[in-house]
């Protein structure tokens, strides 16, 4: 039935705004609180160097044409040797980056503090969203949806004749949740601890796996092509001559 | 490296604070972002900041970070009781501070003590093994001592581990250089260039390496790269114009036996003593009859 509800003014006044403000604030306390709980981590020697050795290699691939052949193939076999080459990583020694994390104290703890930081909270509110804003249309989504959606967004209406668009508060609490993060990389300067939905996709992806970048970059100065750019330059440099004597 | 419009801004900065217009405080943020090294000019107007206290109040949090900035020029200008006393801030401040413990050790190398300050760098790597200023404050100790081989040991193994830090290759290049060490100051020169491909610098001083180092291969290799410095500084480096025509005449002398005519660029030649004369013509037209016959001498 597509009839328009007419919404109460006082539900804008008290539901949406106080819960935007609400999540606002535990934002900025959660980043003070992640300040205050900040952990100096002291980096792995190992990590930091294979860090540098990515970095090293990703630029002898990316300019690669401009040093001269032989300088190019002594170094790609230097990065790619098969007994010390410093990409090469032995099948067997491949660590199983999961076991690594958890066998170290100090990482497993970090994680723990993180993800707690960032559960913690968002259970608090949404269980104070259910209690208290819950049962009642709170707002109209502008654009239609389908059918499906109404499990999700109209959890507390229990009529199943009122159009998908009206929704409860529930689904405003997500959408704040989502929408917030650049409101806060406004307020609190880039890198703040509210970026939830970055670490979320981080989690899936279990962090910095060393080995695994290794052997991408070691294929990738494999299969890389030589060609000297230098000759070229030679005609460009004629070219600009040229012009500036003319 | 620092940028052109930077650097003309810095020094327009610069002349404004020195004639007396204000922003002191600007032009002390913007050197140090820049890490430009002005030390007398830093130590004159930090220290005129933090003497008055109304304007050193007015910095806040930033107040430290400018104690530190002048400790530092002061040890260049070798001013050493200055910097003690800014030390001597920061440590009542901070009391178990790296940083200020990297001053003091700075300090030590200033006043010339070398054991000592060796011994407090060593204390500091011990809690923290991976810190890179560190590292290269020791390096430059023993260049300082004049322990060159100990240097390049230092920073060889420091390259070991952070093997990124192109700031480092160039050092060790250059004292590659001073030892007459070319075929490790091009390997390095490479590295640079690895890294930062469009700076014509590096560019030019590896042709130079490989000019200096002689050969046929590495002469056409040189020429090749002077032409690419030409290439990316739009023809206006002179050194660069010089270099194709030495390495032209080189190429010529050493095979002249053979008739390998140059087929990929015949007329660069020409062209870049054309460009010469005329840059001389312009800006030092009084030695433009020892360049022309300079380069009369280079085509016999």
């Amino acid at each position: 039935m597509a009839e328009d509800l007419v919404l109460d003014t006082a539900i804008r006044d008290w539901v949406l705004i106080p819960l935007s403000v609400v999540m606002v604030l535990i934002g900025i306390l959660r980043y003070f609180v992640s300040k205050l709980m900040l952990s100096s981590q002291v980096p792995d020697p190992k990590i930091v160097k294979e860090g540098q050795v990515i970095v090293r290699a990703r630029n002898l691939r990316a300019a690669a044409n401009f040093i001269p052949p032989k300088s190019f193939r002594s170094r790609r076999v230097y990065f790619s040797n098969e007994e010390n080459g410093l990409l090469f990583v032995p099948k067997g020694q491949a660590q199983n980056p999961q076991a690594q994390m958890f066998s170290d104290p100090n990482m497993a703890m970090d994680m723990m503090k993180k993800n707690l930081s960032m559960i913690i909270p968002q259970t608090l509110t949404f269980a104070w969203v259910n209690f208290f804003f819950s049962g009642f249309v709170a707002a109209k989504i502008p654009f239609p949806l389908t059918q499906r959606f109404r499990s999700m967004l109209q959890n507390g209406i229990d009529l199943s004749s009122v159009d998908v668009s009206y929704v409860s508060s529930r689904s405003w609490y997500f959408l704040n949740l989502f929408g917030l993060r650049g409101l806060f990389s406004l307020i609190l300067g880039e890198e703040n601890a509210t970026d939830d939905t970055q670490r979320m996709m981080q989690m899936s992806g279990f962090g910095f796996d060393p080995s695994k970048s290794l052997g991408a970059e070691k294929d990738g100065l494999d299969i890389l092509q030589h060609e000297w750019a230098l000759p070229k330059f030679e005609h460009r440099a004629e070219a600009v001559l040229k012009k500036l004597v003319r | 490296m620092v940028s052109k419009t930077e650097e003309t801004q810095l020094n327009r900065l610069e002349n404004q604070v020195d004639n007396g217009g204000g922003g002191a405080w600007e032009y002390l943020c913007l050197v140090r972002k820049l890490k430009a090294r002005r030390s007398e000019k830093v130590l004159k107007y930090g220290l005129s900041i933090l003497n008055d206290p109304e304007k050193r109040s007015a910095l806040g949090p930033e107040e430290w970070t400018l104690y530190e900035q002048v400790a530092i020029a002061a040890m260049d200008c070798q001013c050493l009781d200055v910097a003690k006393d800014c030390i001597k801030a920061l440590q009542k401040k901070f009391p178990e501070s790296k940083r200020v413990g990297r001053l003091n050790g700075m300090l030590l190398e200033a006043k010339g003590s070398w054991g000592e300050a060796e011994k407090a760098y060593s204390s500091l790597l011990e809690d923290n093994p991976l810190d890179q200023v560190i590292h290269k404050r020791r390096v430059a100790m023993a260049k300082a001592q004049g322990n060159i081989s100990g240097a390049i040991e230092s920073l060889n193994k420091y390259l070991e581990i952070f093997m990124a830090d192109h700031e480092a290759w160039r050092e060790l290049a250059d004292i590659y250089v001073s030892l007459q060490m070319y075929k490790q100051a091009a390997f390095c020169y490479e590295e640079l260039i690895l890294s930062q491909p469009t700076v014509p610098l590096y560019h030019l001083a590896y042709a130079d390496v490989l000019y200096t180092l002689g050969g046929l291969e590495n002469l056409h290799t040189a020429k090749k790269y002077y032409a690419s410095t030409i290439d990316l500084t739009g023809g206006k480096n002179t050194r660069a114009l010089f270099g194709i025509c030495l390495c032209t005449s080189a190429i010529a002398q050493v095979s002249k036996g053979r008739n390998k005519e140059d087929k990929e660029s015949p007329e660069l030649h020409s062209l870049a003593a054309t460009a010469l004369e005329k840059d001389y013509k312009q800006r030092a037209s009084d030695k433009l009859g020892l360049l022309t016959s300079a380069l009369r001498s280079l085509k016999t």
